[in-house]
């Protein structure tokens, strides 16, 4: 009786994992394509004479999420930071494209 | 900086706030008390010079901090912390129930390990001890039993419900002991190694930090800033003596750091006896001691058999001494305005892990 229990268990767990996985994989090509706009954020920066840093952008995209998150009924302050990853992760993509179209205009 | 909040201020508010401090590229921390709520803010604030934080709504304050610690600043809460260690209800350190962490030095193999825990639990300890590797003065000295130690403490785990607190010494060990504890100690060797707190900081495990043998209560409170400051705010201090011209104890118990800590931080603090007197007798004085001086709770070691122990064998109690100690510390902690967990109490032993969607 109970081994079976057990069996079953695993088997939902094994089941859900799977399915965590691949939203780890959608999250992840989520994130590749925010990074890729970053990148052209990069650029249109360079062209405009502009910093890659922006605090008062920054301080928006996160009071954004964070008002977003609380509305969808999730911890409000963890998604904060996580989105303080993101743009940290965003960023050094602007930094990277950035160096690149200033090394090829040489 | 940090800024307190009017009551009942509205999360349109606070959001308001924080855009306002993260625009001038700082980052903000959010503390939220039963009376009020603060936001901390980190970073250069000569950059707020011009935001006016004062006028904004919801704003009651403005106070600058003028320590060179931040998180740590007792300011920066509206509360005291209450580290909390271990799955489901686990065990709470820093609130009025004593924390006791008790067990052998080191974990030198099953037997010795079980009947430690087992007689550490029914005299009254919420946390088990135990050293699987080990950072000894000599390199010939024993120096633990590595993995196979965390294996078995992982099991008395299991099979008593006390959480584990053991100590990390190496970046490299952070993970495999994370995945086995539920408390990582960082030493007093290596309280000032900045890599490692930085490691423990990113791991969302509680952290006990012991004082260093000559760090300054300062230099501790800046030890812990580190680990915070990676975003682990679950952290314990703990004062285990400090190295003095008195020979007589092994080390000198810092009575007076304990009001000065619990004045200056609102995080936990605990005393560890054993190595400030490096004595068993002394173990019941100083704890008697540290409790009155307004710890939240105690680390002490004990031993099945202390004359065979391969480390510390000197300071370790055996269980009848440590079941002494423990009752003869209720007097101590109840005039403290404190309580003890109730001795010889069966813990339903806790169920397998939850399976949350995070866990993989």
């Amino acid at each position: 009786m109970n081994q079976q229990r057990d069996a079953k268990g695993a088997a939902a767990i094994e089941a859900l994992r799977t399915r965590i996985e691949k939203t780890d994989d959608a999250l992840l090509a989520l994130l590749q394509r925010r990074m890729t706009l970053a990148r052209g954020i990069g650029r249109a920066k360079l062209v405009a004479g502009l910093p890659v840093l922006d605090p008062a952008r920054e301080a928006r995209v996160v009071r954004r999420v964070a008002t977003r998150a609380r509305e969808l009924g999730m911890p409000a302050e963890e998604v904060r930071s996580l989105f303080w990853s993101v743009i940290a992760l965003c960023r050094s993509e602007q930094i990277h494209a950035r160096m690149s179209a200033a090394r090829a205009a040489k | 900086m940090i800024i307190v909040t009017r009551p009942h201020i509205t999360d349109a508010e606070l959001d308001a706030i924080r855009e306002a401090v993260e625009r001038a590229g700082l980052q903000t921390h959010l503390s939220r008390g039963e009376h009020r709520t603060i936001v901390g803010c980190i970073g250069d604030e000569r950059m707020l010079a011009e935001v006016g934080l004062a006028t904004l709504a919801g704003v009651e304050s403005v106070i600058p901090v003028l320590k060179p610690y931040r998180q740590v600043a007792r300011e920066f809460r509206a509360d005291p912390t209450i580290v909390v260690v271990g799955e489901g209800a686990g065990a709470a350190i820093g609130g009025n129930e004593l924390a006791v962490i008790a067990g052998p030095c080191s974990v030198e193999g099953r037997e010795m390990l079980f009947s430690a825990a087992a007689s550490v639990r029914a005299a009254g300890a919420t946390l088990l001890r135990g050293g699987a590797y080990k950072p000894r003065s000599s390199p010939y000295a024993f120096r633990g039993l590595g993995e196979e130690a965390l294996a078995l403490l992982a099991e008395v785990r299991a099979e008593t419900g006390l959480p584990i607190v053991t100590e990390v010494m190496d970046t490299r060990q952070v993970d495999v002991v994370a995945e086995h504890a539920d408390m990582l100690q960082i030493g007093a060797r290596n309280m000032q190694n900045f890599a490692l707190l930085s490691a423990v900081g990113d791991v969302r495990r509680p952290v006990l930090l012991k004082r260093g043998l000559s760090g300054t209560i300062e230099e501790l409170l800046l030890a812990a800033e580190y680990i915070l400051a990676r975003g682990n705010d679950q952290v314990v201090l703990c004062e285990r003596g400090i190295r003095t011209f008195e020979t007589a104890t092994r080390n000198t118990l810092d009575v007076g750091a304990i009001p000065v800590l619990k004045r200056e931080t609102h995080l936990p603090v605990i005393v560890d006896p054993s190595h400030a007197g490096g004595k068993a007798w002394l173990v019941a004085p100083l704890s008697f001691a540290a409790i009155a001086a307004g710890a939240d709770g105690l680390m002490i070691e004990v031993h099945p058999t202390p004359s065979t122990a391969r480390s510390d064998a000197e300071q370790s109690l055996t269980p009848d001494e440590f079941t002494n100690v423990m009752t003869r510390l209720r007097a101590f902690a109840a005039a403290a305005g404190r309580t003890m967990a109730p001795h010889n109490v069966l813990h339903v032993n806790r169920p397998p892990d939850a399976v949350g969607a995070g866990a993989s």
